[in-house]
């Protein structure tokens, strides 16, 4: 290769990247107002699911292991008492990455709610965690509800992952049964809560678990954290 | 003719999922439902056919020796647009296709593409060659997700078809995938032979 032609092939890399880091420097401000919006937004539906009927009183910071560990306090008034609750993240290697997941406890450990938060797992199983069931069927969606058959059971709550509500209600701070008896159902609710337990994704089980585990060690986590003061007050 | 030709040969006779067997790996997994399929289909065609006119245009004043990095440097910006658009337009697309828009990047059919299409022919050429070869592996896709969707799932669109009957499960899962490529490659060399 002669002088020239490495010269050459120099020039024509670097306009070629200086192009690319332009253009994408571009897209990237076109982009990144909706994208923060969005992930307000995701925070803020978070905190709603799992701290349900709650108005949000602080977010504090405390450092456990070397690690920042951030919870939120809120209270609700109900029948002339004041119950507290906290809503954590916590966060554990799924099947292909972090899941992080957003817990919401009262002072009996019992889940209020939970919310993950990022994921990425394979599309089709374990991303599945977050998928919204619907209740509509295909030919009913298509002709009404003419050749639909007959109702599917329907319900009055927001909709929201078959997965990530059939956590509420159970206990925390007690192992967390994993069965597996295919997508969640409304019907399932009382048997799985009696046995503290949830379904598992099909094919997903390791999903399953991770999630299962970060709620574990974000409890263990939370229970150390209300013992020490926080750090700083960082606010709502 | 020949262009119209350009175009048609990805749809069948040289339909890249089926007879030259490349881009496999999202292949066997976005295409658990119809609606993954159909927008992974959209997003590769769209860098296909955009890295295949960059490449058509460039590609006389690209010195032989370096032309793989800039081919990739190329598909990567138009990667990256894809993302960050889904990301912030459709963030439930963005969602449920999760790793499988960033490795659009090393699908091996846009680079395959670029280097034995793109970059030996002309702008309107190497255009139609990436529609066809686009819809041609969206097509496939798309074939791969119904039956998988519907026989794994008992739904389509998200949607359950017939309400009270249990799935095939297997379908869903990888292998399922392994299987129902596999019969449409029987299928496809099927007709193929009968034609001959």
């Amino acid at each position: 290769m002669t002088i020239r032609e490495i010269i050459q092939s120099t020039i024509v890399i670097a306009i070629i990247t200086f192009i690319a880091a332009f253009a994408l420097s571009h897209i990237n401000d076109l982009t990144r107002p909706s994208i923060q919006e969005q992930e307000k937004e995701k925070q803020e539906n978070a905190l709603s699911v799992v701290f349900p009927g709650y108005r949000i009183q602080d977010k504090k910071s405390v450092s456990l292991d070397g690690e920042d560990f951030v919870y939120w306090t809120a209270k609700k008034k109900e029948s002339g008492t004041t119950r507290n609750a906290f809503a954590f993240i916590t966060s554990q290697p799924g099947y292909s990455g972090d899941i992080r997941v957003m817990v919401g406890v009262n002072v009996k450990d019992e889940i209020l709610g939970l919310s993950i938060l990022s994921q990425t797992e394979t599309p089709g199983l374990g991303a599945r965690c977050t998928e919204i069931a619907s209740t509509e069927t295909f030919f009913g969606y298509l002709f009404g509800n003419l050749f639909a058959g007959k109702e599917v059971e329907t319900e009055k709550e927001p909709s929201r992952p078959w997965f990530q509500k059939q956590f509420t209600g159970l206990s925390a701070d007690q192992q967390i049964e994993i069965v597996k008896k295919g997508d969640w159902q409304p019907s399932m609710r009382e048997q799985l809560r009696k046995k503290n337990a949830i379904t598992a994704i099909t094919g997903a089980t390791i999903t399953t678990k991770t999630v299962r585990d970060a709620i574990t060690k974000g409890i263990e986590k939370l229970h150390r954290a209300r013992q020490k003061p926080a750090d700083g007050r960082t606010g709502v | 003719m020949s262009y119209l030709n350009d175009f048609m040969k990805g749809l069948w006779e040289k339909n890249p999922i089926l007879v030259l067997g490349i881009g496999l790996c999202p292949t066997l997994a976005v295409t658990t439902s119809v609606s993954n399929a159909l927008w992974m289909g959209l997003a590769t065609s769209f860098v296909l056919v955009s890295s295949n006119i960059l490449v058509s245009i460039i590609r006389q004043g690209v010195p032989p020796h370096i032309r793989i990095p800039i081919f990739i440097t190329i598909i990567a910006s138009f990667v990256i647009i894809v993302e960050l658009t889904l990301k912030a337009f459709q963030p439930d697309v963005y969602k449920a296709l999760g790793i499988f828009i960033p490795l659009i990047v090393v699908n091996c059919m846009i680079l395959g593409r670029a280097e034995e299409f793109a970059s030996k022919n002309t702008l309107g050429r190497s255009i139609l060659d990436g529609l066809g070869m686009g819809v041609g592996f969206g097509l496939t896709l798309f074939v791969l997700a119904f039956f998988r969707e519907t026989l794994g799932a008992n739904k389509l669109f998200g949607l359950t078809l017939i309400p009270g009957i249990k799935p095939a499960t297997m379908m869903i899962l990888p292998p399922g995938a392994f299987v129902t490529l596999g019969l449409m490659l029987w299928a496809m060399n099927a007709i193929k032979s009968r034609r001959n």
